[in-house]
């Protein structure tokens, strides 16, 4: 039976009131508050590494990101492992928290259609996110400024923000992964169980697993050096399954302007090429965009899982 | 005896004839050393080589004198000058040192020179004065005579070996010179050219390194002098004459010589990129071309221009045109240049030199070449993008509205 009007109506109201609840929510303010203390935390180790090692360069502030100094990862590898908790937090019971709570029949009951609800409560988590990152992205360029001492250049500018959208995807993933899970499974404790396992599996154990996967799938011939390549090649694509490695290359990519490429690369290549010239900011987009993309549509394919499976679901019980 | 005296233009002593009898010794006279077809020497022999010397006002005068034995022993002689004018020194040297009396060994020279410092007020005629030498209870005498005159001083001269030279700015061009002290006396002479502007000139002495400003040249003696003129590249093309001195002081004798040099055209070739830039992009794996100016701005022309490039191994490059017959100064030429980059080159700067190079010139430049990605991966990320957002929508639109 097809019914007639938009299905997104109503989709802006019920994502300003999820918003407004993840906002006020402790389990929202106990994550970033954990995000927020790594977050400083990384800065300001890479601002005392900066200031002692580094003595000049083009892309000062970009390294804020990226120089980590023992015991602590740089701001960039917290962000990828701490972020995906933030996201889980917010959609691991978005929608068998409402069943649970019995409130999902009084949603229905208001004049819209059952797409507005997951519209409406991705978004609404997707907004939080896009809140939280920006305020934690002018929060780091701040603490930059003040113990830098300098401005960030153009370019500078140009890599943080789109590493700051590639992020926002990178969290959009697993904020619908976390959706999806809460729509598969009736229980919020199973649904977060499940989308903490896949986080610890794809950000810890993934880099572990890959080369065992490869060296099965394609095992090395000592005659044949290519096929040491191929190993490599069947590697890198398992890596790439999981979002932190995309993440991961992304971020490398975008912070540094002196890394060309995320593959291997033949001596031959590097033939004639200057060494350390930093690449012109679309540059690095147009070679680090296919991992974007693949974020993009990661968290589109896990958005539709999640909405297939919520419409099909008996939702009156 | 007479004949020897002759033959070797001594100035022989009086008293010699007369000593011969007194130490003959024939039979010792044999074992001297001499000329394989000359008489042979006999018996003590004090001789000048020139005894008679002109000098000019204030001079010193050296008379080299020889003590010759031809005897079978040692002989002392007591030597001393007799009948100077009034107011003139002597000194009789031998090897620097001041000696009264000499002792030449048997079949032995001595040689000793005579210094003679004359007044300084000495009227300006002849002067004759005697070497007296005592050997063995002889007297002997050597007459001498010392004329103060006005001496004209020989000709100081500059000759270059090959006065005329030709080349273009390149070439540094070496005039080789003898110069030639015609006076009495050692002299340092300064030496200096002059050029036209933009010519640098710089002297050595001879075949050597260093550059010298003068040179030491002895009384009659010739030295050889090397000028080396580089020019300034905006030298025009044209004869240009140089005048090359030598000189001591004020009173002293000076040189002067002409050279010519024929400055002859030559092409310099300029190559620039695409608005004067030397960097531009191109994707790895398809042909960008770059327009390039190559100019000569030199005072010829340029002939059989060719291009060529250095590049990252995969890497074509290409020109139009590739050759030129000729290129007139002045004239400016289009290249294409078209480069492709190997396509499994990775994104960044990369180093293209590029060569233009004509009969004796060329020039190179450095190109940077950005290498762009390949926008197909771009194109298919959007794709996969797309399918996402299709997927979505045909979820949307099979289960939606609930």
């Amino acid at each position: 039976m097809k019914r007639k009007g938009s299905p997104l109506t109503g989709v802006a109201s019920i994502a300003l009131k999820e918003a407004a609840d993840h906002m006020t929510s402790a389990r929202m303010h106990l994550i970033m508050m954990l995000v927020l203390l790594t977050a400083i935390g990384a800065v300001y180790a890479a601002i005392g590494q900066i200031k002692t090692t580094t003595a000049q360069d083009a892309f000062l502030f970009l390294k804020l990101f990226t120089v980590a100094k023992a015991p602590l990862p740089s701001f960039s590898s917290f962000m990828g492992f701490l972020l995906p908790l933030l996201a889980i937090a917010l959609g691991f019971d978005a929608v068998n928290g409402e069943f649970s709570r019995r409130t999902m029949s009084r949603i229905l009951a208001q004049p819209i259609y059952r797409d507005a609800v997951l519209f409406g409560k991705f978004l609404g988590g997707l907004m939080v996110l896009a809140i939280a990152l920006v305020t934690l992205w002018l929060l780091m360029v701040g603490l930059g400024i003040l113990f830098l001492g300098l401005p960030p250049s153009g370019a500078d500018v140009a890599r943080g923000l789109v590493y700051l959208a590639a992020t926002l995807f990178y969290t959009g993933v697993w904020l619908a992964l976390a959706l999806a899970f809460s729509t598969l499974t009736r229980s919020p404790a199973t649904s977060a169980l499940a989308a903490l396992s896949v986080w610890l599996i794809f950000t810890i154990f993934w880099q572990m697993i890959t080369p065992l996967l490869a060296s099965v799938i394609s095992p090395i011939n000592p005659y044949d050096p290519m096929t040491m390549l191929a190993q490599f090649h069947t590697q890198q694509a398992l890596a790439r399954i999981s979002p932190a490695i995309l993440y991961g290359e992304t971020a490398t990519m975008l912070l540094d302007p002196t890394s060309r490429s995320v593959g291997p690369i033949f001596m031959s290549q590097l033939q004639g090429a200057l060494i350390g010239s930093p690449l012109p900011t679309m540059q690095s987009i147009k070679i680090i965009w296919p991992q974007i993309a693949g974020l993009i549509a990661g968290m589109l394919f896990m958005f539709t899982l999640a909405y297939v499976s919520f419409q099909r679901q008996e939702v009156r019980s | 005896m007479k004949s020897l005296a002759k033959s070797a233009s001594f100035a022989l002593l009086g008293a010699a004839m007369a000593m011969t009898p007194l130490l003959s010794s024939n039979a010792m006279a044999e074992a001297f050393t001499q000329p394989a077809n000359g008489p042979a020497i006999h018996g003590f022999w004090l001789t000048a080589d020139h005894p008679d010397v002109a000098v000019s006002a204030g001079k010193k005068v050296s008379i080299p004198l020889s003590l010759l034995n031809a005897l079978d022993n040692p002989v002392r002689t007591k030597l001393a000058v007799k009948g100077l004018p009034e107011g003139w020194t002597y000194s009789i040297k031998a090897g620097g040192t001041d000696v009264t009396s000499a002792m030449p060994l048997p079949n032995e020279i001595d040689n000793l020179t005579l210094k003679v410092d004359p007044a300084n007020d000495a009227e300006k005629k002849t002067y004759k004065f005697e070497v007296d030498a005592i050997a063995n209870g002889d007297q002997f005498k050597l007459p001498l005579s010392v004329a103060i005159a006005d001496i004209p001083l020989g000709d100081t001269t500059l000759v270059p070996e090959l006065p005329a030279l030709h080349g273009t700015v390149n070439t540094s061009f070496q005039y080789k010179m003898k110069l030639t002290n015609g006076s009495n006396h050692d002299t340092l002479f300064n030496l200096s050219a002059d050029a036209p502007a933009g010519f640098m000139a710089t002297f050595k002495k001879g075949y050597g390194n260093e550059e010298i400003t003068g040179i030491p040249v002895k009384a009659g003696a010739t030295e050889s002098v090397t000028m080396t003129i580089k020019l300034n590249h905006d030298v025009a093309e044209g004869d240009y004459p140089i005048e090359v001195a030598a000189v001591a002081g004020p009173d002293d004798p000076a040189a002067k010589a002409k050279v010519s040099l024929k400055v002859s055209g030559s092409p310099k070739l300029l190559l620039s990129g695409p608005n004067d830039r030397l960097s531009g992009q191109a994707t790895a794996g398809s042909e960008t071309t770059f327009p390039f100016v190559l100019v000569n701005n030199g005072t010829a022309a340029a002939n059989k221009v060719t291009l060529s490039a250095t590049s990252p191994s995969g890497w074509k490059v290409s020109f139009d045109p590739k050759e030129l017959a000729k290129l007139d100064e002045g004239k400016t030429q289009n290249v294409n240049v078209k480069i492709e980059p190997s396509s499994k080159a990775i994104a960044g700067d990369y180093m293209v030199h590029i060569r233009a190079k004509a009969d004796g010139v060329s020039k190179e430049v450095d190109y940077r070449v950005t290498v762009e990605t390949s926008t197909m991966w771009g194109i298919i990320g959007v794709g996969i993008i797309a399918i996402a957002v299709i997927v979505l929508l045909g979820a949307i639109f099979r289960y939606g509205r609930r």
